[in-house]
């Protein structure tokens, strides 16, 4: 329990509470991104545990949430540390979908993981109109060829 | 009348730069008040209960002026102008409630971070770029890759950093390092850092959420800017009464919570500012008292982190033991050694122990005018967050982890390295 916490914490319905779903296998958790029933914060709490156990089977589900304006922090949350190249595959490919601070989130994702791939693509975006994407993307292609 | 502003340190020090000028006495200071060239102007950012503690060890120097108070709460922006109003009889302290109105402050020197921990690390970043000296609060970061960033940042920025540790600057404290460092505990061995009491502050923290309660009007809470890098969740008025703390995405738990004091000590009295242990041994685990990290440095050098069996001289103990003798002490004062050696540590009075925050500030206004690194420097302050992620790390996964300083990776561990940072969440990087 938390410093203080009195109120009784949230749960889903079907998954339980934040313990309960952190204790899912990989396959659940994924199925809980997928299930349209599934509460938002289902939703935020499995994305959190793919970090520490989803692997490239997860990518997808996970990559279908980055448009979602609620979901798509823990998206990116959930897709960030896994190692594979399909989760650059996934970001990169989300760039030309996304817009505004979900695309701006999508950029930071990429400069984390360092993708070399996107360079090409944080160029252009680095003249984008939206200033926020075009910082962005400087950070970002500063932190993927640090003093390029 | 000249304004503050206009006769800021700052200003002050850009014009005389390229031209010399000539002030009345009364600017220099001659009447006995600390002229406006050798002040530093500062300004709040979340000044909560402990920020508060440090706001008036600032505001007791008679070398500073704080000129304005940034924060999400209307009632913290309110309390915290009361505050430096009434020290200066006046009603000129700003109050913001976006960090960016506070950047845009040419004659601001100098700014207290005192947010909840999920601020931290960006925060101190982003307000070092924007050409200001930084006192934050601890801990520092949430995760080993904010740490670096940290860093990084201020090594490049050039600003002046100081963590909120200042039990670097405690006199106990002091004492503790001039006796190992004079060689009369032999050659030393092993560190013990306190870490916060499982009792008190538990190692782990929760994914839970509290139940959503009806969020209140931006200008009274920015509930959006509260969260700030850390995932959003619905509201709840116990987070921003700071009952924060225990929450995985606010909170790093008790090893970040007394580690960022003590294991910051060890690093320094071991003279290893500049890196972290290479092993971290969790013992004691499944449940939240007592447990252990056993840390070795490639040195050989061990760093025990645990939670119990100190000699009950005050919180935040820290211990060091040579092959000639031992040395603790904790906040009470007290220093302990072998009968041998008592006549080398004099204790400090609780009075004298209870000063450290002071003369921590001190130091940092001290070295905002020398430009000198100050004593809990950004990378001193984030080698030691390194080792408490890292430590945190290996309790969470109850098992031995080997770590590169070098390169702030888990060796053989991939998950461990999933671990060292978190996505943050849209709009914000370090």
């Amino acid at each position: 329990m938390a410093q203080g916490q009195k109120a009784p914490a949230m749960n889903d319905p079907r998954y339980g509470a934040a313990g309960e779903i952190a204790a899912l296998p990989e396959a659940k958790l994924i199925e809980i991104l997928k299930d349209s029933s599934a509460t938002f914060f289902a939703k935020a709490k499995a994305c959190q545990r793919l970090a520490a156990v989803g692997g490239p089977s997860a990518v997808p589900a996970l990559a279908a949430l980055l448009p979602d304006e609620r979901l798509s922090h823990y998206a990116r949350t959930g897709l960030e540390p896994i190692p594979d190249p399909a989760v650059d595959d996934a970001l990169r490919s989300a760039l030309s979908r996304l817009k505004g601070k979900l695309l701006v989130g999508a950029i930071n994702s990429i400069g984390v993981r360092k993708d070399a791939k996107a360079i090409d693509a944080l160029s252009k975006l680095m003249y984008d109109r939206d200033a926020e994407v075009a910082r962005a993307a400087s950070a970002a292609l500063g932190r993927i060829r640090p003093g390029a | 009348m000249p304004t503050d502003e206009t006769l800021s340190r700052r200003g002050l020090l850009q014009r005389t730069a390229a031209a010399p000028m000539i002030v009345p006495a009364s600017v220099l200071g001659l009447a006995g008040a600390t002229p406006p060239s050798d002040r530093v102007t500062l300004g709040g950012l979340g000044i909560g209960s402990r920020g508060t503690r440090d706001l008036q060890s600032f505001l007791a120097q008679s070398d500073v002026r704080f000129l304005a108070i940034c924060d999400v709460r209307n009632e913290r922006r309110e309390a915290v102008k009361s505050m430096a109003d009434k020290k200066y009889g006046n009603g000129d302290c700003s109050m913001y409630s976006e960090q960016e109105e506070l950047w845009a402050r040419k004659d601001i020197d100098a700014v207290l971070i005192a947010t909840g921990d999920r601020w931290h690390a960006p925060l101190a970043i982003m307000t070092g770029n924007a050409g200001k000296d930084v006192y934050c609060e601890k801990p520092c970061s949430m995760t080993i890759a904010e740490s670096r960033a940290l860093a990084v940042n201020f090594q490049r920025n050039g600003r002046v950093y100081q963590a909120g540790t200042q039990r670097r600057n405690g006199i106990n404290f002091n004492t503790a390092f001039d006796l190992a460092r004079s060689g009369k505990l032999g050659k030393v061995h092993t560190l013990h850092a306190e870490a916060g009491p499982g009792d008190r502050w538990p190692p782990a923290t929760t994914h839970a959420w509290l139940p959503e309660e009806p969020e209140p009007p931006k200008q009274v809470v920015d509930w959006d800017r509260w969260l700030g890098p850390a995932p959003w969740r619905p509201y709840n008025s116990q987070y921003v009464q700071g009952k924060w703390r225990g929450y995985f995405d606010f909170h790093g738990g008790g090893i970040l919570e007394w580690g960022a004091h003590t294991v910051d000590l060890c690093q320094w009295a071991a003279g290893m500012d500049g890196t972290a242990p290479v092993e971290y041994d969790p013992k004691g685990m499944g449940s939240d008292t007592p447990y252990s990290i056993e840390c070795r440095y490639a040195n050989g050098l061990k760093l025990v982190i645990r939670d119990k069996g100190f000699m009950g001289l005050g919180s935040c103990a820290f211990r060091m033991e040579g092959d000639a003798g031992f040395v603790e002490t904790a906040d009470g004062g007290k220093v302990e050694v072998p009968a041998d050696l008592k006549s080398q540590a004099k204790d400090a009075t609780r009075e004298e122990a209870g000063e450290a925050t002071t003369r921590h500030v001190r130091d940092f206004l001290d070295c905002v005018k020398s430009r000198r690194p100050a004593r809990a420097n950004a990378l001193a302050a984030a080698q030691t967050h390194i080792a408490c992620h890292a430590a945190y790390i290996a309790f969470q996964l109850g098992r031995k982890l080997r770590f590169d300083p070098a390169t702030d990776t888990f060796i053989g561990d991939e998950q461990a390295n999933r671990m060292r940072s978190r996505a943050m969440r849209d709009g914000w990087r370090v």
